[in-house]
């Protein structure tokens, strides 16, 4: 199976979060435990963002960066509050794969470049977050959802084409922690225009909404509120589909 | 692995060693006695106080029928006629198959405390999904759960399960308050574990003692972490708010090993291979700061349960304590997890199980006022029927 299926794990200040439409964050318990749940269940990949460093104008927080790093077995993607280069490389020195950046994107594509030139386009991960407006169009956005970026989409990705970044999180923010399936209409537009592996994000509740992005060109899924929550409750439990059904679903 | 035969005393003083004819709970426990004919106290206290109320038997099933009416007369239009707390080891998830079987409709609980094995929660899931059950979870705030752990530490006490076991039941009982639901199920059960000393561990339902070790060893204040008074766990929960909870592997034949094979068989379910074992903290606790610290090996108490209610052998059960407590790669990765999910080093881990024990009544406990509460509490009800307060008989 080359589809990844990556967990997508929200850190704020010591403890791991969801939440819905980038609001409404729900305690999910502590990061060390959950990871290591995620490791027996042999999890393809972790993305994990810090909500709180970029609004709160914070470093990151490397300690629990190294605490988790250290635990997970699998590849881990760490994004949230990295602003220059001695941030990104005191991330790598703790054994995170990937790197993951937001407003670097639009704010210091000369830390992009040499991050891309050191490390490797493949550790360098670019990640989107998008809401419609009113009338429809595509947005921007940074901050945790709070500063609205005066880019357009397709500007931006062809931005991202110049950068070279490994990869591209297009993060619906109208269907974060909603469970009703992905943007596919919003993945199709950026895997036409961008050639690096698309991930899909926000929106995914069942491994049906993993096939139907992968139709539509992503060449990873991830999800939060799927593996945390459970029924209509909202019930908090660590789950992760089964590989057998995952081989069977997914090219 | 041999037997542990020699444990701490809170009174200093040295015994001989001797082990229970019928069973094998032995001088490790500072209460034990015996009679002439070498039976421990403990299994004479469950012929006397346990048996009696313990009726796998069909007077006891028409004595629990009458009470499943009763939970479903109550639950008439409502969405869920009880609750059960479930924590993915062997009793809860058996009475949750049961409840459906009999025909309830239970909201079923989960208390998470931040130690839970990918065990556990798997088969929280595979259990609530084969019965197709509503699940709501507590998460309970690792920050002040680990405050909690770490000044319980810090105490020296025996019980470092007390921060644990009371966020599980006030967590629960709490919930259920709230979500106004009357009856809580559990899986409590005489069968496999009627033996337990007292001298192993303080109760971990004194919400007095754990404030009190809390102020004196800890570092931050405690926010967050459910608490159950006394006043609401005996008094206002039960007689005013008239939660019951309910036990009914009392009144049913129940067998671990069954239990686990029709588990194991009818729901995906998987054994973790000890006894609370589903949670990562109790496998330490029990395996190895215990037996250590103080000479405790938990393991006799449930394996005597075992014999007493005629599921064990006392012969099987030798065999089964000669094995180890625990592996020593086990025992390395457990040390390296918990040391790192507590925030401290490996050293200050061991440091802390290297340090001389101490006796919970070193420290404030309720045991008094509960004593005196619960002779006032005989009068009041007597009282308070007169007014119409409480169960009507």
């Amino acid at each position: 199976m080359k589809t990844r299926v990556i967990t997508v794990l929200l850190l704020k200040e010591q403890g791991l979060v969801k939440t819905i439409r980038f609001k409404e964050p729900t305690y999910v318990g502590d990061p060390i435990n959950t990871i290591r749940i995620f490791n027996e269940k042999e999890v393809d990949e972790i993305v994990l963002l810090d909500i709180g460093a970029t609004p709160a104008g914070a470093e990151p927080n490397y300690r629990m960066i190294q605490d988790i790093a250290g635990e997970a077995f699998m590849p881990v993607g760490y994004g949230g509050g990295i602003t220059s280069f001695e941030q990104a490389k005191r991330i790598f020195e703790t054994g995170i794969e990937k790197v993951v950046l937001n407003a670097a994107m639009f704010d210091n594509q000369a830390l992009i470049e040499r991050l891309v030139g050191v490390y490797g386009a493949q550790a360098v991960v670019a990640c989107l977050d998008i809401k419609k407006n009113l009338f429809g169009r595509y947005e921007l956005f940074s901050h945790g959802g709070k500063r609205k970026r005066p880019v357009g989409l397709d500007d931006h990705l062809a931005a991202l084409r110049q950068l070279n970044v490994g990869e591209v999180i297009v993060n619906s923010m109208d269907r974060d922690g909603t469970m009703s399936g992905y943007d596919l209409a919003l993945l199709r537009h950026v895997t036409e225009r961008i050639d690096a592996p698309v991930v899909a994000c926000g929106g995914a509740a069942t491994v049906d909404d993993f096939k139907q992005a992968v139709d539509v060109g992503a060449s990873a899924v991830a999800a939060g509120s799927m593996f945390v929550f459970r029924g209509k409750h909202r019930a908090v439990l660590i789950s992760y589909p089964e590989r057998k059904t995952l081989t069977q679903l997914l090219p | 692995m041999a037997l542990i035969t020699d444990a701490w005393m809170p009174d200093g003083r040295k015994r001989p060693y001797r082990m229970c004819v019928r069973c094998v709970m032995d001088t490790t426990d500072p209460h034990i006695s015996f009679d002439e004919a070498g039976v421990c106290s403990h299994c004479r206290n469950f012929e006397t106080d346990f048996r009696p109320h313990w009726k796998p038997t069909l007077e006891g099933w028409a004595e629990f029928e009458s009470k499943l009416a009763e939970i479903k007369a109550y639950g008439k239009g409502k969405e869920y006629d009880c609750i059960i707390g479930l924590s993915g080891g062997v009793d809860s998830s058996y009475l949750a198959t049961k409840a459906v079987e009999w025909g309830l409709r239970p909201l079923v609980v989960h208390v998470d405390a931040g130690w839970n094995s990918e065990l556990a929660v798997k088969n929280i899931e595979q259990i609530v999904t084969k019965l197709g059950l509503d699940l709501v979870t507590h998460v309970v705030d690792w920050e002040a759960m680990k405050e909690l752990q770490l000044a319980f530490l810090r105490s020296d006490v025996a019980n470092q399960d007390i921060p644990q076991d009371h966020a599980f039941f006030a967590a629960l009982y709490n919930y259920a308050i709230k979500a106004d639901i009357r009856y809580v199920i559990n899986g409590t059960n005489f069968a496999t574990e009627s033996i337990l000393p007292q001298g192993w561990g303080y109760d971990a339902m004194d919400a007095r003692h754990i404030v009190a070790i809390h102020k004196q060893f800890g570092k931050k204040p405690l926010r967050n972490f459910p608490l159950i008074s006394l006043f609401n766990y005996y008094f206002y929960f039960p007689k005013i708010r008239r939660m019951e909870i309910v036990s009914p592997l009392n009144f049913i034949p129940y067998s671990k090993q069954e239990a686990i094979y029709h588990l194991e068989k009818g729901y995906g379910w998987r054994y973790y291979g000890g006894k609370h074992y589903e949670s990562r903290w109790t496998r330490f606790y029990q395996s190895y700061y215990l037996p250590q610290k103080f000479g405790y090996d938990k393991r006799k108490a449930h394996l005597a349960s075992l014999i007493v209610t005629d599921q064990m052998t006392r012969e099987e059960a030798l065999a089964e304590l000669e094995k180890p407590l625990v592996t020593d790669n086990e025992l390395a990765e457990d040390k390296a997890f918990i040391a790192k999910k507590l925030g401290i080093t490996e050293a200050e881990l061991d440091e802390f199980i290297h340090r001389p024990p101490r006796h919970y009544k070193d420290y404030p406990t309720n045991e008094r006022q509960l004593k005196w509460a619960l002779r006032a509490y005989a009068v009041v009800s007597r009282a308070g029927r007169l007014i119409g307060i409480g169960k009507p008989r």
